[in-house]
């Protein structure tokens, strides 16, 4: 199942991989990355969906302690990264989409833009043709039902490859990992049951850590186009 | 203005219409649309202008897709009207079947308008849109003001939301209205809303004098007007 799947493999490679990058140059690299083996079993179903939201959470406040281990995710403030707390605003727009012979989901093209107001950071994230423009790479994604029965989670740059974002405008890449839940589809939007987490390397922003999954102080989170 | 960007997505048109016209046309049909905007500062004074500081605009949606437009500013001046930096504009916006919208989000730090009369550590605009099969609405949660002061008025310490359209006189400049909300639609097929965090209205006074103690009023005329803050939201089916 792809949420065993990801508890068997997930914390481990996060650690390992975003701490490996945190002492890394932040040149982006041109190499065109290869494909992880995260799936041991069969590969996981890939819904085509489309997800796209924004807003601000304030983290730690507002914790969604209860959906944030969904899906085999790691809980907050592990793999060697502090708390990113206070003001955090967003915006992004992600297009899944499944690989023929895997069937593992990753992103045909999206853009997330997260900014980290206590520390003036802002990363950048831009992905095209299924490949992120910084670093060339597959980013790649999973979608999952939340433990609180709420709705759904997707989760972009899944350990390993994670994926590559701009700092700032001249501040150099790193490795980030973002997740959005859209609690209440095609229903009255809440703001106290979307939730988003963030988590940054720093290795070139200097403002590495994880908000862990946090409740929106306001905005929306909105999976859309789902078949 | 340094360090500005802007991106945006959306999906190829034939897929919009194929989609459109295949499964969920009754849903997401031609009058359904979403719109976003979202900029940090705007000055038109006599001192100077500037205009809408990093602007982002939502591009046009269709079928069941979405988009996403950020622009942002490490540093703003106009000299003696407002100085301000961090400025970070977002907009994002999207068409289901089930449910469609858009949320913007602008925000500045350091804010200083007016050499002084009004600072702020920071403030964000933050608004949302929604409109699914039970009705439309917007709100403007997560738009606050971080340690905002007046100058002769007061000041909140923190981060703060402060009541929508609150008012506050600026005697010989004009007024002031903090959290300035303007909504839209019918709150069943369509929904907007414009918050202006601080939405500074310049006036002058001209003509009113006094002879032999009869007195006729002056007129107040709108020099300008500065803006920080801004985000717009709007989605309709």
């Amino acid at each position: 199942m792809l949420t065993h799947t990801i508890l068997r493999f997930g914390p481990g490679l996060a650690a390992a991989a975003l701490l490996a990058m945190a002492c890394q140059d932040s040149t982006p690299s041109t190499s065109v990355a290869r494909k992880p083996n995260f799936w041991a079993g069969p590969p996981p179903q890939c819904p085509a969906g489309k997800w796209t939201g924004g807003g601000r959470i304030d983290p730690p406040g507002n914790y969604d302690a209860v959906d944030e281990p969904s899906g085999g995710m790691p809980p907050r403030y592990s793999d060697g990264l502090p708390p990113m707390n206070g003001k955090v605003t967003f915006g992004f727009n992600v297009f899944l989409a499944a690989d023929q012979n895997t069937g593992q989901c990753f992103v045909q093209k999206g853009e997330i833009q997260v900014n980290h107001h206590p520390a003036r950071v802002a990363w950048h994230v831009s992905i095209h043709n299924g490949v992120d423009d910084f670093d060339n790479a597959t980013v790649f994604a999973a979608v999952f039902p939340d433990n609180s029965g709420r709705g759904f989670c997707v989760v972009v740059g899944l350990p390993e490859t994670f994926m590559t974002a701009r700092v700032n405008a001249n501040r150099g890449f790193e490795k980030v990992q973002f997740e959005a839940c859209d609690n209440d589809r095609g229903q009255r939007q809440n703001s106290r049951t979307d939730a988003m987490r963030w988590r940054a390397s720093g290795s070139a922003s200097g403002d590495g850590g994880d908000t862990g999954l946090t409740y929106l102080t306001g905005g929306n989170i909105v999976e859309h186009g789902r078949p | 203005m340094n360090g500005k960007s802007m991106h945006w997505v959306s999906r190829l048109a034939f897929l919009g219409v194929a989609v459109g016209l295949t499964a969920g046309f009754a849903v997401a049909g031609a009058a359904q649309s979403v719109s976003g905007k979202a900029y940090s500062t705007y000055v038109n004074t006599p001192l100077g202008s500037s205009g809408y500081s990093p602007l982002a605009v939502l591009p046009p949606v269709s079928g069941t897709d979405g988009a996403e437009a950020d622009a942002a500013g490490s540093a703003l001046n106009v000299a003696g009207a407002l100085s301000s930096d961090f400025l970070n504009s977002i907009t994002s916006g999207e068409l289901g079947t089930t449910e469609s919208g858009a949320q913007s989000t602008a925000s500045a730090a350091s804010v200083n308008i007016l050499n002084g009369l009004i600072t702020a550590d920071e403030v964000v605009a933050n608004v949302m849109s929604s409109v699914i099969q039970d009705g439309a609405f917007s709100n403007a949660d997560g738009s606050t003001f971080t340690n905002l002061a007046i100058a002769g008025v007061g000041s909140i310490t923190g981060d703060s939301p402060v009541a929508p359209n609150t008012n506050i006189s600026l005697p010989g400049v004009g007024y002031v209205v903090l959290n300035e909300q303007i909504p839209s639609g019918d709150g069943v097929t369509s929904s907007g809303l414009t918050v202006n965090m601080i939405h500074v209205y310049l006036q002058s006074l001209t003509g009113g004098t006094c002879v032999l103690g009869i007195c006729t009023p002056g007129t107040l005329t709108n020099t300008g007007e500065i803006i920080v803050g801004s985000a717009s939201s709007g989605a309709t089916r």
